[in-house]
């Protein structure tokens, strides 16, 4: 590998220290967030291994959970939304197996309770903010983790609807994917990209680590191929857009090494890193390159850095307890 | 109402990034007639300066996507056709060859 991780390490604990000083405007104990943010930086405790010092941080946000199991886009609406949901639920369980604590555990069987009973009748979760296949995937990354890690949150009942409606949601990803493998949205996202690296890494690529009940190899497959087609000469994706050129390096990252095709990935995702970090902005990262720190990118930079620092270990399971998939 | 831009600065189907009393102002020259926009998509502040000009079928007039997430919006209303919010527009007030926005 070219890049080394002596090289990255520091600025994986600057960026870290920056993270920090940043806390009120992350923070749901300093007030109302947004929560998406506040996601974004729950992951990036979660993978520096910090957890268990910022508890106070994941009851805030059982705090703010609606009586239905779900959260709004900022801590202080009052109306759920499918996507955010997820990625609040998501940071929960995976806390927790590091808390340990009952009021969380509790707020992560309300959130199956809330996906449960939002599912519509084709398999999917609509979300205005997000496109229908974005919507899906999050909430079945929620259940994978859940299949793979905390299948003793549920009682057996509700363990056996999680499974039907995980294998529904899952059908209605698997049966858009296009000839060429990418998922594409005409409404929000016409390149695929964005769609296609989230797919594949956020719930499709499970199913191998949860007993390739679905088959998805060869799909996962096409997907990457799909990215790998349609990366730039520079290392970048969709136009040099950071947050989708670490999408793709990430997604790429573990799907390759789920299905044990590093050999032909390792190339793009050393130039998709190399460009990530030649455009990184003093401190922090920008949406594109020239354009101001934005604090979600920075937190997506230093995971994007955190998993390739798990990639480049050899055994796989390293990079797959980075998604949950694995304890 | 404050100066924007002078028109020539911004030729038939550029794109130009103002900053107006510390509010970044996307302006869009696009079929003959300007367009500003604040730059922030509602969504994740996506930069719209960088979105994509498209017509939407079975509608009027021109959308910007933006690059992040794929949000549209109208780009005379900014309109976003049923997405929780709308981007925020500054009408334009053309005086002979520059541009005028009230912010």
């Amino acid at each position: 590998m070219s890049i080394r991780l002596d090289q990255i390490q520091p600025i994986i604990d600057r960026e870290y220290g920056y993270l920090i000083t940043e806390h009120p405007h992350w923070s749901l104990t300093k007030g109302d967030q947004d929560l998406e943010l506040v996601a974004h930086a729950l992951r990036v405790l979660l993978h520096m291994k910090t957890t268990p010092r910022h508890l106070a941080e994941y009851l805030a946000l059982v705090d703010c959970q609606h009586a239905d199991g779900g959260w709004g886009k900022m801590s202080s609406h009052q109306e759920s939304a499918a996507w955010v949901t997820a990625f609040c639920a998501l940071m929960l369980i995976r806390g927790n197996l590091h808390l340990k604590h009952p009021r969380i555990a509790e707020a992560v069987r309300k959130c199956a309770r809330y996906f449960l009973e939002t599912q519509k009748e084709d398999g999917k979760w609509s979300d205005p903010s997000w496109a229908d296949l974005d919507a899906v995937s999050h909430p079945i990354s929620f259940f994978d983790v859940l299949l793979s890690v905390g299948r003793n949150l549920v009682d057996e009942p509700t363990l056996s609807r999680i499974k039907d409606s995980w294998r529904k949601g899952m059908q209605f990803m698997l049966e858009r994917q296009a000839a060429d493998g990418g998922w594409y949205d005409p409404e929000f996202h016409p390149t695929g990209v964005e769609i296609t690296a989230h797919l594949i890494q956020d719930s499709i690529v499970a199913d191998l680590v949860l007993g390739n009940e679905l088959n998805v190899r060869d799909c996962c497959q096409k997907g990457v191929l799909k990215l790998l087609s349609v990366q730039a000469a520079d290392g970048s994706w969709d136009g040099e857009n950071v947050d989708h050129t670490m999408d793709c390096s990430r997604s790429i990252m573990l799907v390759c090494s789920i299905l044990g095709t590093r050999a032909q990935c390792d190339g793009a995702i050393e130039r998709g890193l190399e460009w990530i970090l030649k455009h990184k902005c003093e401190t922090g990262w920008p949406d594109f390159p020239g354009m101001e720190t934005n604090l979600e990118r920075t937190c997506d930079g230093l995971d994007t850095l955190l998993k390739y620092k798990a990639y480049s270990q050899p055994v796989t399971t390293a990079i797959m307890k980075l998604w949950g998939y694995a304890a | 109402m404050i100066f924007l831009a002078k028109a020539a600065e911004i030729p038939e189907g550029e794109r130009k990034l103002v900053k107006v009393n510390g509010v970044e102002v996307a302006v869009f020259h696009h079929e003959g007639r300007f367009y500003a926009l604040n730059n922030a998509c509602p969504h994740r502040q996506g930069p719209l300066i960088r979105g994509t000009i498209g017509t939407a079928a079975g509608r009027t007039g021109c959308f910007i996507r933006c690059p992040m997430h794929g949000w549209k919006f109208d780009l005379a209303t900014g309109d976003s056709n049923g997405r929780p919010a709308n981007a925020t527009i500054y009408p334009i007030d053309q005086r002979g060859a520059e541009l005028f926005i009230e912010i």
